[in-house]
């Protein structure tokens, strides 16, 4: 593919939101819906499919590759009904070093046991329910560190961020130290102070500073009252 | 299910509260010329922040008017609408009539039986016109309701099956925006889902009824794994949302997303806080 950034006309230093713009200007010209009556619908339409997966493309590396998820090229179009999101990978977690270069690949007898290493080998190629099925049919007693890990990235790719963030920390307090272990539970606790610095600009309270909390909180049902916000029947 | 999805509005800017406001009336327009007077009073501000999401993902033309309406009978107010104005006030009809359907269940509330069966009645058309939507969405409630049935404790997939509802609603179309929406909504969902279970929980608890927080209720560092978990799931909404290239009324979206959300929240807190009893 071309460079995404010259497909958008934006620098690679380009704002987020200077890249929507751009993505907003180029696909209200080239957008299926805008070029119906036009001769040269089908380039118009290539044109627009280019755009849109630069711009997704761009996002993604701005974002610091936290959106698209763990090998979600690597199953497309997985849409059927099995997997009813159709997300090859549903999770967010840039696990780099799971699918990493070879020179991260490790042969220190972690996959001896085969159902393991199936689980490890579906994970690699996208197959995230497999994965699961096989991690859950293994007896708990077979459940080291590396079980866990698995399991995290399973659950996580799934939208199961819950099961993935509790497995994470297990792994690493089986095996503290593993680094691969370390950065997974990391990066899985990391959304969490993404959103609160983002947080920080929209007039949240800090936590336990009961005082203004409750101003807000106070203001927000007044408001709901007048407004009827939920309705004659307060659902 | 509803009065989540709200906005922190001492932090919005005028213009940006009138012009939420103004969808939110053009919502309630929609709402009462498609649905009658029972159709308004479904009107939910959760709903609203849908409508203003959509709005500015496919910036559709806008209609814009003022009125005056019975509400607020003595001052005129700006309302907008477009084409997605139909389909949220279609969505909204049919989460009504679920969650009637659901407290019908739970608590034998005979008034939400009837609203349940009124608004069916209004609804008709919609099930041949969403249907593969509802057949998901049925499928996850049914899911959702086997499982509290059951016990299930495993937040994952108790909040993944409200997350699989909200992700049918939030992904209007099939089109390229498709899969990120349902993300969106499908962490979204999940979010709802836990807050509602996390503010029910002291009476569910009392009334001996199912909440999938129960087990954890007894870990000592209970408030603060909710509220990590809680985090976690606006995180990933987030993450979805600052993906997809809005830029109309995102200052609004913003709002919600980051601030307004935790509204229900920190009323709970406070009220725990103070030791009152929470109904």
């Amino acid at each position: 593919m071309s460079d995404p950034y010259q497909v958008l006309g934006v620098s690679r230093g380009a704002t987020e939101e200077e890249i929507k713009k751009a993505y907003r200007a180029l696909s209200r010209k080239y957008h299926p819906d805008a070029n119906i009556n036009n001769p040269n619908k089908a380039q118009a339409e290539e044109k627009f499919k280019e755009i849109q997966a630069a711009y997704q493309q761009v996002m993604k590396e701005k974002t610091g590759g936290y959106a698209g998820g763990a090998g979600s090229g690597q199953r497309q179009g997985g849409y059927d009904e099995q997997d009813p999101f159709g997300f090859g990978g549903f999770g967010f977690g840039p696990f780099g070093s799971f699918y990493g270069g070879s020179g991260q690949r490790r042969s220190t007898g972690y996959e001896d046991q085969p159902h393991l290493r199936a689980a490890g080998n579906y994970i690699r190629n996208g197959y995230y329910r497999e994965a699961r099925n096989t991690l859950d049919q293994m007896d708990s007693g077979e459940r080291n560190a590396r079980w866990y890990y698995y399991s995290a990235v399973a659950h996580s790719s799934l939208g199961n961020n819950v099961a993935a963030l509790e497995h994470s920390r297990r792994a690493v307090a089986l095996e503290p130290g593993n680094s691969d272990y370390r950065e997974l539970q990391q990066t899985l606790e990391n959304g969490g102070s993404w959103y609160r610095q983002r947080q920080a600009g929209y007039g949240y309270p800090t936590m336990g500073d009961g005082g203004m909390c409750m101003k807000l909180c106070v203001a927000n049902m007044i408001c709901n009252m007048c407004c009827c916000g939920r309705g004659f029947f307060c659902i | 299910m509803f009065g989540y999805i709200v906005v922190n509005q001492p932090e919005l800017r005028i213009r940006e509260w009138e012009m939420y406001h103004s969808y939110y009336c053009g919502l309630c327009r929609v709402l009462k010329e498609k649905y009658g007077r029972v159709g308004q009073a479904t009107l939910s501000y959760d709903m609203t922040f849908l409508l203003l999401l959509l709005s500015g993902l496919y910036e559709p033309e806008t209609v814009c008017g003022e009125s005056r309406c019975l509400m607020h009978p003595g001052k005129k107010h700006t309302y907008r609408y477009n084409e997605l104005t139909e389909y949220v006030a279609d969505m909204n009809m049919l989460l009504t009539e679920y969650k009637c359907m659901d407290d019908w269940k739970d608590d034998r509330k005979r008034l939400r039986l009837l609203m349940a069966r009124i608004l069916g009645r209004r609804t008709g058309e919609n099930r041949r016109k969403y249907s593969r939507k509802l057949e998901q969405i049925t499928a996850a409630m049914e899911e959702l309701s086997r499982a509290e049935e059951q016990g299930v404790m495993d937040l994952d997939k108790m909040a993944g099956c409200f997350g699989r509802v909200m992700a049918q609603v939030v992904a209007i179309r099939k089109d390229e925006w498709e899969e990120s929406l349902q993300r969106f909504g499908f962490y979204l969902g999940k979010y709802i889902y836990l807050l509602d279970a996390y503010e029910d929980i002291e009476e569910d608890l009392k009334k001996g009824r199912y909440n999938p927080l129960r087990e954890r209720y007894e870990d000592p560092d209970f408030e603060r794994g909710c509220l990590d978990i809680l985090t976690m799931m606006m995180s990933a909404c987030c993450r979805e949302f600052e993906q997809l290239p809005i830029l109309d009324n995102v200052e609004i979206l913003r709002n919600i997303l980051y601030s307004g959300v935790w509204s229900r929240y920190q009323i709970v807190q406070s009220k725990r806080r103070n030791g009152e009893h929470y109904e």
